[in-house]
């Protein structure tokens, strides 16, 4: 029966290919937009639901919370490290860890972050360790980044000011551990203990001996800063209080210092509202296009079917009972539903390699693997309707006996 | 054997053809001979269980196929019954053999087309598509398609409407040649092939009430 089913749709492979095209176009388009809007949705506030304040210098509130959760940007600028005496003192009450977060310098355009190893917390680490809080020089990559540089435990890393920039630092850091892929901006970063960071640049001024004064300012401007620090409150009633405290001018170390606190969830949704009208709009378009080519499917079918009436009545003529000629149809149409949603998955997964690129910006790794219940009923429900017509025409036709007089 | 039994089919609109009894015997040929719109092929489609009669019975082999329902005769004629038509009823688009196959979606056994395809010397023609055949060619297809089942009855209605004298009586031949021992009754305007059937049956009186069967093989009207 397959065969020659197989057969049969040789015949009419022009129209077969039209309403294959067809169906991976609308059922591609649908599953892809979905799941990109999800997994950059899921991707951003899972993120940014990890710590529940921020703490950084003044400036775009947008830029704190993409750069201290998801490296992207630039960092706003940098506080004073000192600032953490305060927080793990003044304000105990309200604090139940404080993480320090400096971004810096760059590996093969791969930012490095320096922080201390509760930042990785709940990430598994593939192979190696974690790097030593109390140790210097030693670096844990993401998964990408240790995928694309080819990198191994004890290799040493050089990094540099820019991707661009062809002096690297002359003091390196040794990969102690490469992280399992999380398919989130982690994938894309080489973390260090924060201290580490300063070590490179002191050391670097060292060799900075003959600079001018603006290059020497920007490097002292490394000295004992981070770029911000994130803390995990005790209660929302704390964050709030945090971010109370510190948004405006703060004395630090005798120092006026101009600060900022955010809640990054309220920051994230922020944008994300923002970006909720764009996502319904190609909700909306990619549904016109699979309602469309739903139309255009089933006409073909049902054009396919009308010409096939012919040989239907020759089968008939000849002895091939209706119910034969039935399972012949809908095996057929259900062969070409099935590649068609086969390749239309495939489709979308090829897509999701080539949008990376363009979503790695807000910190998010698409996951190719991360299929969402609701993919499944688009094309499960394509392939219904690919199949539906068929089988509604060979009923009327087997109710209309075409043979007998 | 195939009784026919006060038969009458009445078509919309149209006056109704009553046929008068007739008993086809096993093993038999009989070429049925008539103007057209007589109701030879009427019969034909009566018999192989395409169309249904308004009254009387067809019995075969004693079993009343005017009681069956549609499906039972269907199963009857995929089984016992090849049908060979005038316009022979082939998928232009798909090869000899896949036409031939085509049986298997009942369960027909066509291992033995190859056999059949060469008696009737279109065996090099059996991966060629049905629409680049000649007329005779796709005859001789159906007449393949018709008795690759090794039916019991073969009805053959104008098998050689399409095509001229010489190649219609060489199909006529290989016709009556691969049917022996079955009954055969083909429908035909042409009274110059009477002499490959057992009997011939004057369509036109037998609609009139009057069975006229010429008995002998070979005798010229």
């Amino acid at each position: 029966m397959i065969r020659f089913a197989l057969k049969n749709m040789a015949i009419k492979k022009v129209q077969i290919i039209l309403v294959v095209i067809s169906i991976i176009l609308s059922a591609g388009i649908a599953v892809i937009a979905f799941n990109v809007s999800n997994q950059v949705s899921d991707g951003i506030e899972g993120n940014a639901q990890y710590y529940g304040v921020i703490i950084g210098p003044a400036g775009s509130k947008t830029q704190l919370a993409m750069n201290s959760m998801y490296f992207a940007d630039e960092p706003v600028g940098t506080i004073p490290y000192s600032l953490i005496v305060e927080l793990s003192t003044t304000d105990a009450k309200d604090v139940r860890e404080v993480v320090p977060f400096s971004m810096a310098d760059n590996y093969n355009g791969a930012g490095v972050v320096g922080t201390t190893s509760s930042y990785l917390a709940g990430k598994e680490i593939k192979s190696g360790k974690m790097f030593d809080d109390q140790g210097l020089f030693q670096a844990v990559v993401g998964y990408r980044v240790a995928k694309d540089n080819n990198l191994k435990i004890g290799d040493t890393l050089y990094t540099s000011h820019s991707a661009g920039d062809l002096s690297p630092h002359t003091k390196g850091i040794t990969v102690v551990g490469i992280l399992e892929e999380t398919h989130s901006s982690f994938d894309t970063v080489v973390f260090t203990e924060y201290r580490t960071l300063w070590e490179i640049h002191e050391h670097e001024e060292e060799g900075h001996e003959g600079e001018t004064e603006g290059e020497h300012e920007e490097h002292e401007e490394h000295g004992k800063n981070v770029c911000a620090f994130l803390i995990k409150a005790k209660s929302d009633g704390s964050a709030k209080a945090l971010v109370n405290k510190y948004n405006g001018v703060v004395e630090v170390d005798g120092k006026a210092v101009s600060l900022q606190a955010i809640e990054p969830m309220s920051v994230v949704n922020d944008v994300l509202d923002e970006t909720d009208n764009t996502k319904y709009i190609v909700y909306v378009l990619s549904a016109v296009i699979l309602v469309m080519n739903i139309m255009v499917i089933s006409i073909i079918t049902l054009l396919n079917m009308y010409h096939s009436s012919k040989e239907i009545a020759l089968m008939r003529l000849i002895g091939i009972s209706m119910k034969k000629i039935n399972l012949l149809y809908i095996i057929q149409n259900s062969i070409i539903g099935f590649v068609s949603i086969a390749l239309a998955f495939a489709l979308s997964r090829i897509c999701l390699i080539f949008m990376n690129d363009y979503v790695s910006s807000m910190g998010v790794v698409l996951n190719i693997g991360k299929i969402y219940p609701l993919e499944i009923v688009i094309l499960v429900g394509v392939f219904l309707i690919s199949v539906l017509p068929t089988a509604i025409w060979t009923f009327i036709m087997s109710r209309r006996d075409s043979i007998s007089g | 054997m195939i009784e026919i039994k006060n038969l009458t089919k009445q078509f919309q609109n149209e006056t109704a053809i009553t046929y008068s009894d007739i008993t086809f015997e096993t093993g038999k040929s009989y070429m049925l001979l008539g103007a057209s719109g007589c109701g030879k092929s009427t019969l034909l489609n009566i018999i192989a269980g395409i169309l249904s009669p308004t009254s009387g019975e067809v019995l075969i082999d004693s079993q009343n196929m005017t009681e069956k329902s549609q499906k039972e005769k269907d199963k009857f004629r995929i089984k016992n019954i090849g049908y060979i038509f005038q316009d022979f009823k082939l998928i232009n688009d798909m090869s000899v053999m896949d036409n031939i196959n085509i049986l298997k979606l009942e369960g027909v056994d066509t291992s033995c087309a190859p056999e059949i395809l060469k008696s009737l010397g279109i065996y090099e023609k059996k991966s060629a598509k049905v629409k680049h055949l000649s007329g005779g060619q796709k005859q001789r297809v159906a007449i393949a398609r018709a008795i690759v089942k090794m039916p019991d009855i073969i009805l053959a209605d104008e098998p050689t409407g399409n095509l001229n004298f010489a190649i219609g009586e060489e199909v006529i031949k290989s016709l009556s040649e691969i049917s022996k021992g079955k009954t055969l009754i083909a429908v035909t305007h042409d009274d110059r092939l009477a002499k490959y059937f057992d009997c011939v049956i004057d369509m036109n009186k037998m609609t009139s009430g009057i069975v006229d069967i010429i008995p002998e093989k070979g005798a010229d009207l």
